[in-house]
């Protein structure tokens, strides 16, 4: 096996069985629909034409092309979509290094050359985003071959393995034919997906969220630069917004809305789902740097009267974000709260016991509580979690220590 | 209450947010070297450059615009673009000479601060280093966005070049006709007149002002539906610019000029100024020249980093660390260092300096335009928004008056 550059491949001669010059390759063809990796044909350009010449017609595969069959059977080429054309959709554009976390540019891609039975096999492996594909590009046809192969030698590669390789493109039909589906990037955090979609172009970014899981696209949205937040939003269709909002925190998700025009965020609660809509569209009506602003409405409250085990029933079909966790709130009589548990003690103590036994002194403010204020409470007291409750004295919702650390860093 | 109180903070955003990228560019040109272009150019050749304003600031405002209408439908800066439709040892050449050109234009904003603080008596090799030193903090520190503000309201003293203009009596006449009329042919035989004309469009459209400028519209995310308010920011900043710059050549044509003096100090350049502010003229005119040549010398090289590492992939960005982005953070290093550097070498001739840097912006701003110009007619690429026809007869006349000056120049030199 021998690994060759695509950008050695392109412009190389392509020799018939008699050694006669018949044309330069231009491109090179995966048909990702049969094989995601396999190279299935070198477009060729000849006297007459465009032709696809199969790899199982290619003897040796290098600087210089041979094919085990004559011009006469290399069939025209015809443009299809479903094509991944290496040095169009791969070659200086940007992809997503998945093991890298992070968005790289292409200069080079490395395809494995093997012999197989008569015919070469060839396989993209990774592509290059370092020194050694770009000099290689500077040096090509001006430093003699050997030279440039000598120098390219001393140079460490920076590669990234093809399985590392999330490609990005634009448009939804092309995108289910190449089979693109960032499985890779859905695999990170969604803290780094967020770096990577803030470095993309908006277009980009809006592929990526058209495409990946909503409850990813979700997390993933919650942890995004407000702006870029709303611009990703804009440009998506409602009924796919909704969907993603749906997923996010009720509060992140009215700060969102709240950004946005509001037509717009109007559209969107419309496609949502009856539930969410109503929790979110209570959390649009309050200011957004007070307690009710900040806060969220899916928290765990369980009555007075329950003990530990009906507390761990709560927790497993508890859908909310893991931060409001922390907590479990008991209430009375007209949803009043009377007490708070911490998630720890619950864990400690043995499930017949009465939760109301276990609550802790606490500590609840006004929907109306500024943020200095709140984010004074979690300092004084070294909270996790903070209750708001109205004037009745019922609870509303609760605000979580990484809404207020997220605060606290906005202001800066 | 949230949404009353969002609406008009939005609606205010929507303003700010597009108000400024191209305005900025637009004074851009109006830096050290431009102002000492400007100034010398109205002091060597009185009015008889000033109808080179007008197509000029027509070409400015068509090639501003095309930057900022690729940054708004594509959303990608200007060196990526180049990077995916020319690949790469097209870009790598082109940054190479822009990387050369801004290095000169580095240079100048140096010498601005230094010659603007040498009026004071006070020795560039103090004001130097410590200017090079607090633009690249400044920078790195990333505090830059507040003092962007002071920048632009201190550029409020290009006003005093349009007073100082009126002031000085110049002969209106003469002067509406040299900006109205057809030049005489007789000028292009003078080498020194075709030097200065390069010159002064190179320094009123900048080569690095479009990177600059198409970068900021796409980092303000202004979209294709926004644009509209972008083409005006673009319009009304280019010919305001253009505006002081006439101002400029008219105030230093009739005080410098119509006098006979030449300029070779920046005391000379500040009697422009005398009839506005008489004996103060110096100290306003320091003022200015120090806030433009900072201005340009925080915005320049940081610029050029993220335009050449975006270009040839290099990790790029200030929210990086160091050892995450070596590239980037050496290539803004080194910019600052070795432009200012060269300053404090003995005998340097800082203004002549100045106005080379614009005469080279000048020389490879048609090549800049040709890849925009394909660019912008590229159909995949702009969709409904490629250039009109106007559009490119304008951008092409530009690419092909400016190749053509610059042999002639070069032909005349021999």
């Amino acid at each position: 096996m021998s690994l060759v550059a695509l950008s050695e491949l392109i412009g190389a001669s392509v020799r018939d069985p008699s050694g006669a010059v018949k044309g330069r390759v231009r491109e090179v063809a995966v048909v990702p629909q049969d094989h995601a990796t396999r190279i299935a044909y070198l477009i060729v350009r000849t006297a007459d034409g465009e032709r696809a010449v199969p790899a199982e017609s290619l003897k040796s595969c290098g600087p210089t092309v041979r094919a085990s069959a004559d011009v006469g059977s290399w069939e025209a080429y015809t443009p299809s979509d479903g094509l991944l054309l290496l040095k169009r959709d791969l070659l200086d554009q940007q992809i997503i290094d998945v093991h890298g976390r992070k968005v790289v540019r292409v200069n080079d891609v490395e395809i494995d050359s093997t012999p197989l039975n008569s015919h070469v096999a060839l396989n993209v492996v990774a592509v290059d985003v370092g020194a050694r594909g770009a000099i290689r590009r500077l040096g090509r046809g001006v430093i003699p071959s050997f030279t440039l192969r000598a120098l390219l030698e001393k140079i460490p590669p920076r590669v990234i393995p093809w399985q590392f390789v999330d490609l990005i493109e634009t448009d939804p039909a092309r995108r289910v034919k190449l089979k693109i589906a960032y499985e890779g990037l859905s695999r990170l955090h969604p803290a780094d997906i967020a770096d990577i979609v803030e470095d993309l172009p908006p277009a980009e970014r809006e592929a990526v969220f058209e495409t990946i899981d909503e409850e990813v696209a979700a997390e993933t949205l919650e942890e995004i630069d407000p702006h870029i937040q709303v611009s990703i939003v804009e440009s998506l269709d409602s009924n796919r917004a909704a969907d993603i909002v749906e997923e996010m925190d009720p509060d992140a998700a009215a700060d969102l809305l709240a950004d946005l025009p509001e037509a717009r965020s109007g559209e969107i609660l419309n496609e949502m789902e009856p539930d969410e809509r109503q929790e979110v569209s209570q959390l649009l009506e309050f200011g957004e740097r007070t307690a009710a602003g900040r806060m969220t409405t899916e928290y765990i409250a369980v009555p007075e009267t329950a003990v530990v085990d009906d507390a761990i029933e709560a927790l497993k079909m508890f859908e909310g974000s893991r931060e409001a966790l922390a907590t479990i709130y008991l209430t009375g009589p007209g949803h009043r709260l009377v007490g708070a548990v911490p998630l720890v003690k619950i864990a400690i103590s043995s499930p017949a016991v009465q939760l109301s036994l276990l609550s802790e002194p606490f500590l609840a403010c006004a929907p109306d509580t500024p943020d200095d204020e709140v984010a004074a409470l979690f300092d004084k007291y070294n909270l996790l979690t903070l209750a708001v409750v109205d004037n009745d004295g019922r609870i509303a919702g609760i605000i979580t220590a990484d809404d207020v650390i997220a605060m606290l860093r906005h202001r800066h | 209450m949230r949404r009353s109180w969002k609406s008009l903070r939005s609606r205010l955003l929507m303003i700010l947010a597009v108000i400024g990228p191209g305005f900025i560019a637009g004074e851009g040109g109006n830096d050290a070297g431009g102002i000492w272009t400007y100034s010398v150019a109205g002091a060597q050749f009185g009015y008889s450059l000033l109808w080179a304003m007008i197509p000029a600031t027509a070409a400015l405002i068509v090639v501003q615009e095309m930057a900022a209408r690729m940054g708004a439908v594509t959303g990608k800066g200007l060196s990526d673009l180049i990077r995916e439709e020319f690949g790469f040892r097209i870009t790598f050449f082109l940054m190479i000479a822009l990387v050369v050109t801004n290095f000169a234009n580095v240079t100048a904003e140096f010498a601005g601060v230094a010659s603007s603080l040498e009026l004071f008596g006070v020795s560039r090799y103090i004001v130097v280093p410590v200017a090079a030193a607090a633009v690249w903090l400044l920078v790195v520190q990333g505090t830059y966005g507040t003092v962007e503000k002071i920048f632009l309201t201190a550029s409020a003293f290009y006003v005093c070049y349009i007073v100082a203009g009126l002031l000085a009596r110049p002969d209106w006449l003469a002067a509406a006709r040299a900006t109205f009329t057809r030049p005489a042919a007789t000028g292009i035989r003078d080498y020194g007149y075709v030097y200065m004309l390069i010159g002064l469009v190179g320094t009123t459209i900048s080569p690095w002002m479009q990177f600059y400028l198409q970068a900021s519209v796409v980092e303000k995310g202004v979209t294709v539906r926004q644009y509209r308010a972008s083409r005006w920011d673009v319009i009304i900043g280019s010919i305001f610019a253009a505006i002081v710059a006439w101002f400029i050549i008219v105030a230093c044509a009739a005080t410098l000029h119509t006098g006979g003096i030449g300029i070779t100090s920046a005391a000379e350049a500040a009697q422009a100024l005398r009839p506005l502010a008489g004996e103060y003229a110096y100290l306003l005119f320091a003022a200015g020249l120090l806030n433009a040549s900072l201005f340009a010398a925080t915005v320049l090289p940081i610029t050029t980093a993220y335009t050449v590492c975006e270009g040839l992939g290099f990790e790029s960005g200030l929210d990086k660390k160091f050892h995450e982005a070596p590239a980037f953070y050496w290539l803004y290093t080194l910019l600052i260092v070795t432009g200012a550097g060269v300053l404090l070498l003995p005998n340097f001739p800082m203004i002549r300096m100045m106005v080379l840097s614009q005469v080279v912006n000048g020389i490879v701003l048609p090549f800049v335009l040709i890849f925009m110009l394909i660019l912008t007619n590229d159909r995949e690429l702009m969709g409904e928004h490629v250039n009109s026809r106007r559009y490119n007869v304008v951008a092409w006349a530009t690419v092909v008056v400016m190749i053509g000056l610059t042999l002639t120049m070069i032909v005349m030199q021999r």
